[in-house]
């Protein structure tokens, strides 16, 4: 099936079957920084936003994106720059894997506005980082979040 | 400029936070293919057929490899399969959709046998048997024994009995295992999710019957290892086979479920113990077994032997025999994970002093403080020579900025509020370092510098300590240094990134590194001055005269001067021994048993601190691991063999809402290492002190509900603690 999808602003048209996986379409056209940790869609790590809201890209189908805009950790913007100095300062990525998720589920709380620390905790925790015991990154997203 | 003590932000973060970290599924060449594997569903079972004629009937399968077709495809050794999971036969594709297909296609004839999954029950005379030419399940048999445990025993006023279960964990880093391989005719390249290139081009050179010199293994960025990945893995040489055979890149990567099940797994350990100690709370003599259920290939060496040699812990006990046995079950092999053996033996020490103070009615800090090594140098009683250390103040000091005593108090004010707290609290030596480590350090003739190491970083921001230790050796900024990592391209041979070792081993290889050049670059410096130069910050001078390093490196490509421009450095480490206070709180929720850890802190003395913002880093990630092998985390089999926890979604690893508030410190006044860099390792200090601190706080919140129930096993699930409460 042929679908259009707007990646980080690049629109890109693609010839998919119909059972590929919206993270495959994503890495095949070198977005590579959607990455897969597991097979049920519980780690987080291919977390990329699809018109405005964060989705585990390995649980949704390709042909279901046709026409939408997504943006994935490569994006780069004023807030997404705030938030990898803020990562950067605090340390709050060490191995990198579970990082393009937590930076595109981090970006959507901080554009949502995000209230508390509990909301920057709830909202992460659909993402799975082993390294890092999570504090750096909830106190990275505070900072950016204005909390 | 010191760069050494400083919190300096990491300069690996500029890829990561792009997303332009290449990690092994990022790699792509032209050409790929794909290699899958078809593994066991059984736990153990004879393998009678593996067919293929369906499969390589299917277009876009290139080729398939089964138990049939000679080493190194060791499919079923022996013509069985001991663990579910355990691969059979391996197919090449031209894409992953196909090749998932495609292994479905595999028709394989299985007879299947009797499994046997418990230590227990292996141990037993007419058990089945994992590798019949052991003739029993037990493969490793030690005793570690000093003084005259028997007789101290005896003499003991009080002794007690136990045993204490350390779970099976799923390591879990995020990234799961994989490799590419790529065959031009000429040189095997290798791309692996690994914390040992170096061995895995011995290994793969060896299976090939190549030179070394014609195999190339690099590390590319990992997404976490915690020692689980420092074996090389047979998928690792088979890859690498298929790549060399078939002339073209070949590329695995492994599913999570895939990985859950042919990844090592860690920790189970079982101690039985008996300790006698004096009235006075001393503790005269630890006797025992450690047994490990080492899984079905005895892959995972030492784990039970470490824990045994260094169960004594900090404290001074002179006599002592503990048995350090393996024994085969059919489950996925036992290996490394985060302390490897060093976690244990501090959770059973920890715990045989509370038993030992709930016996001996004494309070949990007071029986500690009466053992406690009071002088380092020390010798324990199976050998192990602690280096540097002042463990009674440090204790002291570190129970006191931890602030044990005042959230004792408020959590019994808490409990008149109807709020159930528990606080806990550890303390640990540690055994870090060991074997060598290598480094080569180019000056560059702008004056920049590249070193090359042998370390295996993957999350831990070596690139940035090492930059600031030779950064602070040279006098030079920082920035002059760029490190590259992981590829038998630019080192010969060195270990890699695992127990702790990586900054005092790899550290001090660099620094020595570059001494070395510093004295080269003075030899040309002296000939091109004529006199002998004193070194500053770049720049050698004597007579009124001055060069700096660009010129003195431009100097010698002229032929004006002779040195070594790059120069390498092998490091030959002994051990040394971190020492630290670790401390946990928590909240129980009686009705449902549930333990939220609300808040973990620590004290370390490990030697000298090169970058306190990665160290403290370490610390935390460390107690996360630690915590969740206290509350959540256990593989686990059902009769069958079945793993299931077989993927993320039945594996409770932590997310951010599990996760307690952190506060980390380092000792003052540390007590460095002999090694060049001072330091000690702090990757492993937090996992190890943080189970026993969290499983003391547990079991403290619940004593105020029913007083003397004690905890014997990790994790302590909140069906254990309701159970335990009623």
């Amino acid at each position: 099936m042929k679908i259009a999808l707007r990646v980080n602003g690049v629109l890109h048209e693609v010839d998919v079957e119909p059972r590929k996986l919206l993270v495959h379409v994503l890495r095949e056209l070198g977005y590579k920084s959607v990455r897969v940790g597991c097979d049920t869609a519980t780690c987080g790590a291919c977390t990329v936003l699809m018109d405005g809201r964060p989705v585990k890209s390995c649980n949704v189908l390709a042909v279901q994106v046709d026409g939408a805009e997504i943006y994935t950790a490569d994006y780069s913007d004023e807030v997404m720059e705030k938030l990898r100095g803020a990562f950067k300062r605090h340390h709050a990525a060490q191995c990198g894997f579970c990082t393009s998720g937590m930076l595109t589920t981090a970006y959507y709380l901080v554009r949502r506005g995000v209230k508390s620390e509990e909301e920057v905790v709830e909202g992460l925790s659909g993402v799975l980082c082993r390294c890092t015991g999570y504090q750096n990154i909830i106190n990275a997203v505070k900072e950016v979040a204005g909390l | 400029m010191k760069y050494v003590g400083r919190p300096i932000p990491r300069v690996e973060d500029e890829l990561i936070l792009r997303g332009k970290a290449t990690y092994v599924d990022d790699v792509e060449l032209p050409g790929m293919l794909y290699a899958g594997f078809v593994r066991s569903p059984y736990a153990h079972a004879r393998v009678l057929k593996v067919d293929f004629s369906d499969v390589l009937k299917t277009p876009g399968v290139v080729a398939a490899f089964g138990p049939g077709d000679g080493e190194p495809f060791s499919f079923a050794p022996g013509g069985k399969v001991r663990y579910q999971g355990e691969a059979v036969a391996m197919v090449v594709a031209r894409d992953r959709y196909v090749l998932y297909d495609a292994l479905e296609k595999v028709a394989v004839d299985y007879e299947p046998l009797p499994a046997v999954l418990d230590i227990n029950d292996a141990l037993r005379p007419d058990a089945p048997l994992v590798d019949e030419s052991l003739g029993n399940n037990v493969v490793h048999d030690k005793v570690y024994e000093g003084g005259d445990p028997d007789r101290a025993l005896k003499e003991a006023d009080v002794v007690v009995e136990g045993r204490f279960v350390v779970q099976r964990i799923i390591p879990s880093a995020m990234e799961p295992r994989g490799v590419v391989a790529a065959y031009d005719g000429d040189v095997l390249t290798i791309w692996s999710s690994t914390q040992v290139p170096f061995d895995v081009r011995k290994e793969v050179a060896k299976a090939l019957g190549l030179p070394l010199s014609r195999l190339r293994a690099t590390q590319p960025f990992v997404g976490g290892a915690f020692g689980s990945k420092l074996l090389v893995y047979p998928e690792e040489v088979w890859v690498a086979t298929a790549a060399y055979r078939l002339k073209a890149p070949v590329k695995w990567v492994a599913t999570r479920g895939e990985d859950f099940k042919a990844t090592t797994h860690g920790r189970a350990l079982t101690l039985e113990y008996k300790v006698g100690a004096s009235r006075d709370g001393r503790i005269l003599a630890v006797t025992g077994t450690v047994y490990a259920d080492a899984g079905a290939y005895y892959w995972g060496e030492g784990l039970a032997d470490t824990a045994a040699q260094m169960l004594p812990g900090p404290y001074d006990i002179r006599h002592g025999r503990l048995r350090a046995v393996a024994v085969l079950t059919n489950k996925t092999p036992l290996s490394a994970y985060r302390g490897a053996g060093r976690p244990e033996a501090t959770l059973f020490i920890e715990r045989i002093m509370d038993h030992m103070a709930d016996v001996l009615g004494m309070d949990r800090v007071e029986i500690r403080r009466r053992n406690l090594i009071r002088q380092l140098p020390y010798r324990n009683v199976f050998g192990i020579t602690y280096d540097t250390g002042d463990y009674p103040t440090a204790f002291e000091r570190g129970l006191e900025r931890l602030g044990y005593r005042d959230l004792k108090r408020w959590a019994d004010e808490e409990a008149k509020r109807g709020r159930i707290i528990g606080v806990g609290f550890s303390v640990y030596v540690e055994i870090t370092t060991f074997g060598y480590e290598t480094a080569v350090l180019r000056a560059e003739r702008d004056g920049s510098f590249t070193l090359y190491t042998a370390l295996t970083p993957h999350g831990q921001g070596l690139a940035t300590a090492l930059a600031q230790v030779v950064a602070d050796e040279l006098e030079v900024p920082m920035e002059s240094i760029k490190v590259y990592w992981g590829d038998t391209a630019y080192i010969g041979d060195g270990i890699g990134t695992m127990g702790s070792r990586s900054i005092t081993a790899g550290g001090s290889a660099a620094v020595l590194a570059a001494r070395r050049l510093k004295q080269e670059l003075a030899r040309a410096a002296e000939a091109l001055l004529g006199c002998r130069p004193e070194y500053r910050e770049g720049v050698f001078q004597c007579g009124g005269r001055s060069v700096s390093i660009a010129e003195v490196v431009k100097a010698v490509y002229r032929g004006k001067a002779e040195a070594q421009l790059t120069v390498e450095a092998i490091y030959h480490t002994e051990p040394t021994f971190p020492f630290g206070v670790h401390l946990a709180v928590v909240e129980l929720d009686p009705e449902t048993g549930f333990v939220k850890p609300l808040l973990y802190k620590s004290y370390d003395d490990v030697g000298v601190v090169v970058n306190p913002l990665l160290a403290a880093g370490q610390v935390m990630g460390g107690a996360l691991q630690g915590i969740a092998q206290a509350l959540y985390e256990e593989a686990i089999y059902d009769e069958a063999g079945n793993l299931v926890t077989s993927n993320l979604a039945f594996y409770y690893v932590p997310t951010a809402a599990e996760a307690p508030r952190y506060e980390v410190y380092f000792a003052e006044e540390p007590h460095p290492s002999k090694h060049p860099t001072g330091t000690k390792g702090v990757g492993e200090a937090a996992t190890i002190a943080s189970t026993p601190a969290v499983i003391m706080a547990v079991e403290d919140a619940m004593r105020r509900l029913k007083p003397g129930v004690r905890i014997d096993k990790t994790p302590i699930t909140p069906e254990d603690v309701w159970r335990l409460l009623r």
